[in-house]
């Protein structure tokens, strides 16, 4: 359901879920590395949803 | 702002990604250490309001976990 | 529509003589043309103010929540169905409430009609048959095809006539189907665009916003105690005009609202700068139903999918 997310135009790589058991530690680490590429590739792009200084203190 | 390393909260489950995340800690496996974990006692507490306050707050992503 | 207004004055004084409800919720004349505002009937003597046209667009099931009384409520189509909602969600029984049912045809669009004339509305008429509306103010008088003037969440409803109700006070209306209008038109269009591209174009949209919270209040889902936006610990979002908490504000609001909009259009209706907040809700329930095959309201068996798992749920976002 966090579509509603992706369609007010958040990068869909912003976001992200998975499933992973505790004895899965393969699959965290995996998954970290993924989560990470995506994240660093979206980097260049411009930072959205992220609070402005305010004008005022 | 650094324009190289993104920063990633991460919510992971108490009782699976977390436990997943110790024992990959515990068996001395190596990954990005972009990520800012934050363990929540079930995935069933995660809100919109986290994700939302995180990126406000400067996040790069977010990564739910169960 | 005078017969309309006849049969809720008839049926509500007759509902208060019986001492079946303790009170009528309905519509009476506003003090400025297309404003109708709630009233509640208590005595008999109140009864002959309730009216019924084109300017009903508030959603009624708002003042129903966490009511000790046994109550009348007038309901169109989305009313009965938030009113379903309620009941859903606990927040009214089903046996205090007599639900008066209103076929409706639509409401009429005020920021349109305001938008359309240059100076002040001072009357607005409605022929009888519910084909054409005038409006009239000093120096000009214009006269619009009904259908062409309606809030656009009622051009493309599909449940005009309530879904429960203990007593209509018409015949049914001919339903809308999928085949007439395309409900989700505007969303798909949204849907097309690239992120920036749809980036731009919520910054466009909400960029009036003034954070009065009119849709929130408007709104018969928002009955939380505390509202997240006046929660100071932790703080969730700014209470600044800053874009980006009014971004988190709208995305959180329309959240909440995900399986339990029923697209009565009463945020659209009562935003004072005329901001179509129903951009978001729509996606929603466009993915509800997409994804779970659910429409808000039409039912008070069936839990709402947001709180039910399925072993069927869709799950491929998740890695």
């Amino acid at each position: 359901m966090k579509n509603l997310l992706e369609h007010m135009g958040i990068d869909p790589g912003r976001l992200h879920f998975s499933w992973i058991s505790s004895a899965e530690s393969t699959k965290f680490v995996e998954v970290a590395k993924k989560v990470t590429e995506e994240a660093v590739a979206l980097k260049s792009k411009e930072k959205k949803y992220m609070k402005t200084k305010p004008k005022v203190a | 702002m650094s324009t190289k390393e993104p920063k990633i909260i991460s919510f992971l489950c108490n009782w699976c990604s977390y436990g997943a995340a110790d024992l990959a800690g515990v068996s001395r496996m190596e990954y990005p250490s972009n990520i800012r974990v934050i363990r929540i006692p079930c995935t069933g507490r995660m809100s919109v309001k986290f994700v939302l306050a995180a990126l406000r707050q400067g996040a790069d992503a977010v990564w739910v976990s169960g | 529509m005078t017969s309309y207004t006849d049969k809720i004055r008839e049926i509500s004084k007759r509902l208060l003589k019986e001492g079946k409800v303790d009170m009528v919720i309905g519509f009476t004349r506003g003090s400025v043309p297309m404003m109708h505002q709630p009233m509640f009937a208590k005595n008999q003597g109140d009864v002959d103010r309730f009216v019924w046209d084109g300017n009903c667009g508030i959603n009624l099931a708002n003042y129903v929540t966490d009511r000790k009384e046994k109550i009348g409520i007038v309901a169109k189509g989305c009313d009965a169905r938030n009113l379903a909602v309620h009941i859903v969600e606990n927040k009214i029984n089903r046996d205090q409430l007599y639900i008066i049912g209103v076929p409706c045809t639509g409401m009429l669009d005020r920021h349109k009609l305001t938008a359309s004339v240059a100076g002040e509305i001072e009357s607005i008429m409605e022929d009888e048959a519910g084909k054409t509306v005038t409006i009239s103010g000093n120096g000009f008088s214009e006269t619009y095809d009904r259908a062409a003037v309606l809030q656009e969440n009622c051009s493309l409803c599909m449940h005009r006539n309530p879904v429960i109700y203990d007593e209509l006070i018409a015949d049914k209306v001919p339903e809308q189907s999928e085949n007439d209008v395309d409900r989700f038109a505007a969303v798909r269009k949204v849907e097309e665009m690239t992120p920036d591209e749809k980036w731009a174009y919520f910054d466009d949209l909400l960029s009036d916003c003034i954070r009065c919270y009119a849709c929130r209040n408007a709104c018969p889902l928002c009955y939380c105690p505390t509202c997240f936006v006046d929660e100071s610990k932790p703080q969730w979002v700014g209470k600044s005009i800053d874009p980006t908490d009014i971004r988190i504000f709208h995305f959180l609001r329309a959240y909440h609202c995900a399986g339990r909009c029923t697209d009565c259009g009463a945020c659209v209706r009562s935003c004072p700068m005329g901001i179509n907040v129903r951009a978001m809700t729509k996606k929603l329930e466009k993915d509800c139903l997409e994804n779970f095959g659910w429409e808000a309201g039409l039912t008070t068996e069936q839990r709402p999918p947001l709180d039910t798992y399925k072993p069927d749920d869709p799950e491929q976002f998740i890695k």
